[in-house]
């Protein structure tokens, strides 16, 4: 224990923390920032932006709450974010066991399309995507941002489910074969319950990324009614540019509820992103 | 035994049910799309009527646009310093958390926390911090005597891209933190201990022995890097929208000009296909990287 510790003394102890904490600083600075802003009254913020509130003050937040419409947006957020996550989590699950488990035809080559969609941007197929919405009638509707939404989320969610499927010992399924059971009810009774870790972080990091979505929804629901938050943040910052309270206030009620998530599951969102590289 | 393989693969076919929903629902929208958008890029079309088919037409002019170039200068920019960066101050950075401090939990924690906001979020508060009249940057600046370097960040031609990368890599420090220390956790102390014996000083141990070990955990940091910055759209567009004058222009903020201001859909769409081929390829060669690393 001794000897790890010192093999590990690489810098100057005052110094390490020094530098650790300043970073700390840095990255949480401006999130408390516009937190605190939008509890001062506005005409306090431009005086001296950076003092700390002489009084809480709510009615920043109330006004954006209620002029601002973010309880509308909020609505629309879970509506979009709900479907798409479990639709990318069912699937994933589905090809993640069946590409590691199984040899079938067309299982390279489908695996290896269904990769290939790591690198290639939202931009990539916006316009075509556009109108073939509209051709389905969906454009305008909250389908037309979930179920892009949910093909966009797959090949992440089914290189995770894959590598994770892939490193459960075999001998499990083999004992549910022997009795006889369908291969569905395999994966449903004995694997999927084996693979939570996996699909909880799947649904967090899901959940970021659809929550945080902007452009699909920009460019598919042209409806004010129906904007997610962070369209809803987008406009109403054009709207309000000079009054900086009103948008520090916008900018806390868009960022509580996924900040709380994350806090909550961190872990398993940590183990998401760090999954592929640490194989 | 034949019967058995029958059987065999009688079972493995079961696989391809699990396989075909998703793969059904990815070509729906997004593989046909992206096939679609190929085609469109060889075609010119305002988005009323059909498509008149054009040949290679778009791609030659896409050799001859002195705005696309200027805007793949950029992406390259961005590749450059904003992956060289934010890994040299991650590797530092997860190399302390290493070599163990009290609160290490709760500073990964804090680090990480700007990758979970939405880029909308992040323009907004960071459009505050470089306001050039009661911005945080400038009145810090004012604060320690450097009035005259206060300026509009976002606005100037020399300093909005540059502006923006350090938004961005605000942003993902902390994923490259957090992944590299994950990537830590396999590195051998014994073979630390033994160099750190032999007399090694720090930083030759740092460079010879820790860094070789982690070396799969950071080009996986550096695909995702460089995929990232071939493909940077968001921060862009809300912090500047690629202006002023077009000198943070990145291809994909171009992309969306030519196609949603300028109706050009057919250009739009050929521009959007080379960033997928630049964005693969650039992976593809990291990964090459990573494979000649290793042997």
């Amino acid at each position: 224990m001794a000897r790890t510790a010192s093999s590990r003394r690489l810098f100057n102890s005052t110094g390490k923390y020094f530098i650790l904490i300043l970073m700390a600083v840095i990255a949480l600075y401006p999130i408390l920032q516009m937190w605190m802003t939008a509890l001062r009254p506005s005409n306090e913020v431009l005086r001296s932006p950076f003092a700390l509130p002489s009084e809480l003050d709510w009615s920043n937040l109330t006004k954006a709450w209620t002029q601002g419409r973010f309880g509308t947006y909020l609505v629309n957020s879970v509506i979009i974010t709900i479907p798409t996550v479990i639709g990318v989590v069912v699937l994933s699950c589905l090809a993640g066991y069946g590409i590691s488990r199984f040899k079938f035809w067309g299982r390279g080559i489908m695996f290896l399309t269904i990769l290939l969609g790591l690198t290639v941007p939202f931009q990539s197929v916006m316009i075509p995507l556009y109108y073939q919405l509209l051709n389905m009638g969906l454009l305008g509707t909250y389908w037309s941002v979930i179920l892009p939404g949910i093909a966009f989320g797959l090949p992440f969610g089914v290189f995770l489910m894959q590598s994770f499927f892939e490193d459960l010992p075999h001998e499990l399924a083999e004992a549910g074969r022997i009795d006889g059971s369908s291969e569905l009810r395999i994966f449903w009774d004995i694997m999927l319950p084996l693979a939570k870790p996996a699909v909880s972080t799947l649904i967090v990091f899901q959940f970021m990324k659809t929550w945080n979505e902007f452009l699909m929804p920009l460019l598919y629901l042209q409806d004010e009614d129906m904007r997610p938050i962070p369209l809803g943040l987008m406009f109403f910052q054009g709207a309000y540019t000079r009054d900086i309270g009103l948008i520090a206030a916008g900018v806390a009620i868009s960022t509580i509820p996924v900040i709380i998530v994350y806090l909550i599951f961190q872990r398993q969102f940590v183990k998401g992103l760090t999954a592929g590289a640490v194989k | 035994m034949a019967q058995q393989s029958r059987r065999g693969s009688k079972r493995q076919r079961a696989g391809f049910w699990f396989v075909l929903p998703a793969f059904l629902f990815y070509v729906a929208f997004f593989a046909y799309p992206f096939l679609s958008t190929v085609y469109l890029s060889m075609t010119e079309w305002n988005g009323v009527g059909s498509p008149t088919f054009t040949g290679l037409t778009n791609y030659i002019r896409l050799v001859q646009d002195g705005a696309m170039w200027s805007a793949l200068g950029n992406n390259i920019i961005w590749v450059i310093l904003g992956t060289a960066a934010p890994i040299f101050i991650g590797l530092i950075i997860s190399v302390m958390l290493w070599t163990g401090t009290k609160g290490g939990g709760v500073l990964r924690t804090i680090y990480f926390l700007p990758m979970v906001l939405s880029p909308v979020v992040i323009g907004v508060i960071w459009n505050w911090i470089y306001n050039p009249l009661f911005g945080l940057l400038n009145t810090g600046l004012r604060n320690v005597g450097l009035g005259k370097w206060a300026i509009g960040w976002l606005g100037e031609t020399e300093t909005a891209l540059y502006a923006v990368m350090l938004t961005a890599i605000w942003t993902y420090l902390g994923f490259c933190i957090v992944v590299l220390y994950a990537g830590l956790q396999k590195v051998d102390s014994e073979l630390v201990d033994a160099a750190r014996i032999d007399g090694a000083s720090p930083w030759q141990r740092f460079k010879n022995v820790i860094v070789p070990q982690i070396r799969p955990v950071l080009t996986m940091v550096i695909v995702y890097t460089v995929i990232g910055g071939f493909n940077v759209f968001d921060v862009v567009w809300v912090m500047t929208g690629g202006g002023p004058n077009n000198s943070s222009e990145v291809i994909a903020t171009y992309t969306y000009e030519v196609a949603f201001r300028n109706s050009e859909y057919g250009y739009g769409a050929t521009l959007s296909v080379i960033m997928s081929v630049v964005a693969l390829s650039a992976a593809y060669a990291a990964m090459r990287f990573r494979k000649a690393g290793e042997a």
